[in-house]
């Protein structure tokens, strides 16, 4: 009994081997054929999501753009009240608002994510990054209550008396102090980029190759002009991609923007003057219902948004091709 | 929003700490309740025999479970949260949701049809019911309400004396600082501080933005130069001038904070706030305050209301309260769904009568007879799928 079975079972093996073969071959040219499908069909549902979103949004601002033409873009008035609409104040908030926060949030990102990647020690290195992916975790409405309730009696009251009191820069700060302002506004969104800009520089500057750091320490660098002139070079290119995502996600903001920049379509005279961009100009007219021009006009709002974002997007691309040439490797870690 | 619910955790507090004296009070309240309630349900049985009479006896008795969404005001938030939630409390098959968004969402919304019913504190105009996908909207006046002017002025009095021009300097930025002479002389105080004034607005379109449009037109020639129409309007007309702020919150939020700022939320608001208000000179040429009081004096003068002459603002009579306006739920006339379009009519019904006792303490005032009884008939007039009447009286 014994005997038959095992003659029997080899021979049973080997013929059931064969068809699991088979079939493995089989499953893995589906697979093959399933994995091909996937790709192309999620390339092609992306793609016509981008291009049916710009079919709609041109689509539903025509009424407004044929109306005023190319000039909606440098038109300055945006008053609906009085059906006036036109976009070059809201255009002109909107960069200054992401400028301003560019200028907080690149040093002290780039500083960060120095410290975290260089200089700080293993145990404070993990918390302090766990502490920057919950800031990243946190929705913008959040921080746009919390820039209402906490920031603006702090801004009204003693930063920006503060600010208009300094001795040169006083003329960037002067008027009077409302508490929402651009620079409220650049304050938040600066908060709200802080961990792109430290993840996405950290990341670049850990792919530095340690032999630079150490071909730097070897010729009597410092351990600061290491970082200075050998590591934040080398990882050039993957700062500029982490500028270029903070900027798009600071120019798109609406939600939070709305909340603390005092919404007032009128060129900002100072930093601390109220102003509007195009995401709170949406925000807040979004709901007014009133068929034709209006509601065609806050769409072509979202237009001139998505426009502003491509540009900036294809500038940040075109910024990493000019630079990252020479050092395709450390761009090429982040890509 | 953030104000009520702070509000609410107050009152949970409060609760808390009496939680071992509410244990007893609540028990002796169930068994007397279960006792009672017996004997009154079979005497009412009859006249709700069938579901569809709107009677405060019937209203809230519905068959099946529901849940009916609005959108709409903010302004009548206080209110409705207070009333609706009063309603669940008697009837649990009927559950509402409101979203507070603004009068314009409530418009755009029951335009799309997206919701049970919306809410405006202007009626809808006829091109916007026009572009409503469901066939005729019935209009129902549901709450009555004025909007305060409140300020945050260290040192200055409750109920400042302001009129028509004055105000209009504050909002169009001609008057800029607490100490003006024009503000001196109106109110005949001499002593306001040397303070900036930071005047907020509403950023997003609103109900009590287009009453204060509405009473500056009326009363002050420099706003209509400034301005430059005399058409009022929910968008605020004059955003350059201060900062705007979305939603009543979001004034109240910046008022209650700010030091020398002054702006305009729905009463309701204030009261919650505990802000002081100005004193607003009337079409009788007095200065009043707003209160529950003289906002019900100002819907008394609506003797001919309707959804084309809801125009409140600046009425004549003594103690009349100028900034003044009702809350108007929108629903479609023809409702698809039976079961969905009963409750809707009796939640309505329930909210236009017996809810109207909650209005006072809210800071709205009760709305006048004549109003009401043009709530129940507009309310009477909602219709099922095959076009017949749903309700009776």
């Amino acid at each position: 009994m014994s005997s038959d079975t095992t003659g029997v079972l080899p021979r049973e093996g080997v013929a059931v081997s064969g068809v699991r073969a088979a079939l493995l071959q089989k499953r893995t040219r589906l697979g093959e054929h399933a994995y091909t499908v996937v790709r192309w069909g999620g390339a092609a549902v992306f793609a016509a999501v981008v291009v049916a979103l710009l079919i709609s949004v041109a689509g539903s601002s025509s009424q407004a753009l044929t109306r005023s033409g190319v000039g909606f873009l440098w038109s300055g008035t945006w008053n609906p009240a009085a059906g006036e609409y036109g976009a070059g104040i809201l255009v002109v908030g909107t960069l200054l608002t992401t400028a301003v926060a560019m200028v907080i949030v690149v040093p002290i990102g780039l500083g960060t994510a120095a410290f975290l990647s260089e200089l700080a020690p293993g145990w404070l290195a993990g918390p302090l990054s766990t502490l920057i992916g919950l800031l990243a975790a946190v929705p913008s409405i959040v921080v746009g209550l919390w820039g209402l309730i906490v920031l603006t009696p702090i801004f009204a009251n003693q930063v920006e008396p503060f600010l208009a009191s300094m001795p040169l820069l006083g003329w960037l700060f002067r008027g009077e102090a409302y508490g929402p302002s651009v620079l409220l506004a650049s304050v938040v969104l600066a908060v709200m980029t802080l961990p792109t800009m430290v993840a996405l520089s950290r990341t670049a500057l850990a792919a530095v190759p340690v032999a630079d750091r150490e071909a730097a320490l070897a010729l009597g660098a410092t351990r600061w002009q290491a970082v200075r002139k050998a590591v934040i070079p080398a990882a050039r290119s993957g700062i500029q991609a982490a500028v270029t995502l903070a900027v798009g996600r600071a120019m798109g903001e609406s939600i939070a923007v709305a909340m603390v920049i005092g919404n007032r379509p009128a060129l900002p005279t100072s930093l601390t003057a109220p102003g509007a961009t195009l995401g709170s100009a949406i925000v807040n007219q979004f709901a007014e219902a009133s068929p034709g021009l209006g509601t065609s006009s806050v769409i072509a709002l979202g237009a001139v948004l998505l426009l502003l974002t491509v540009a900036v997007n294809a500038g940040g691309q075109a910024l990493l091709r000019s630079g990252g040439g020479h050092r395709a490797g450390t761009a090429g870690a982040l890509r | 929003m953030i104000t009520l619910s702070g509000t609410r955790g107050r009152k949970n507090t409060l609760v808390g700490l009496s939680a071992l004296a509410l244990v007893s009070v609540i028990a002796a309240c169930g068994s007397a309740s279960g006792g009672g309630s017996t004997p009154a349900a079979s005497a009412t049985a009859s006249p709700c025999a069938s579901n569809t009479v709107l009677s405060a006896t019937c209203d809230t008795k519905t068959q099946a479970a529901v849940t009916l969404t609005g959108a709409g005001a903010n302004s009548i938030e206080p209110f409705f949260e207070t009333v609706f939630y009063g309603y669940n409390q008697k009837n649990s098959q009927t559950t509402v949701n409101y979203s507070p968004a603004g009068s314009s969402v409530g418009v755009s919304d029951i335009q799309q049809g997206t919701v049970n019913f919306g809410d405006s504190e202007i009626p809808m105009t006829s091109s916007q019911l026009a572009a409503a996908t469901g066939g005729t909207v019935l209009q129902i006046p549901v709450d009555l309400g004025g909007v305060a002017i409140s300020y945050n002025v260290p040192g200055a009095p409750a109920n400042l004396k302001l009129d028509g021009s004055t105000l209009a300097g504050i909002f169009d930025g001609s008057i800029t600082n607490w100490d003006s002479p024009l503000i001196a002389a109106v109110s005949g105080v001499s002593n306001l501080p040397n303070l900036a004034i930071k005047a907020v607005h509403r950023a997003d379109a609103s109900g009590p933005g287009y009453d204060l449009d509405q009473y500056l037109i009326d009363t002050a020639p420099a706003w209509v130069t400034a301005i430059g129409t005399s058409t009022p309007s929910r968008t605020w007309p004059l955003a350059t001038v201060g900062i705007g702020e979305q939603l009543n919150t979001g004034v109240a939020t910046y008022v209650s904070q700010t030091s020398g700022s002054v702006g305009f939320v729905e009463y309701g608001y204030a009261l919650q706030n505990g802000f002081v208000n100005a004193a607003i000179l009337d079409a009788a040429g007095a200065y009043v305050a707003p209160t529950e009081a003289s906002i019900a004096l100002a819907g008394a003068q609506a003797t001919s209301l309707s959804s084309t002459n809801f125009n409140v603002v600046n009425e004549t009579g003594a103690g009349v309260y100028p900034l003044a306006n009702f809350s108007w739920t929108l629903v479609y006339q023809k409702q698809s769904e039976t079961t969905t379009a009963i409750a809707l009519g009796k939640l309505l019904d329930w909210v236009v009568t017996t809810g109207q006792q909650d209005a006072a303490a809210l800071g709205y005032a009760p709305l006048p007879a004549n109003v009401a009884s043009l709530a129940q008939k507009t309310i009477l007039e909602i219709e099922g799928s095959t076009g017949t009447p749903l309700f009776s009286s």
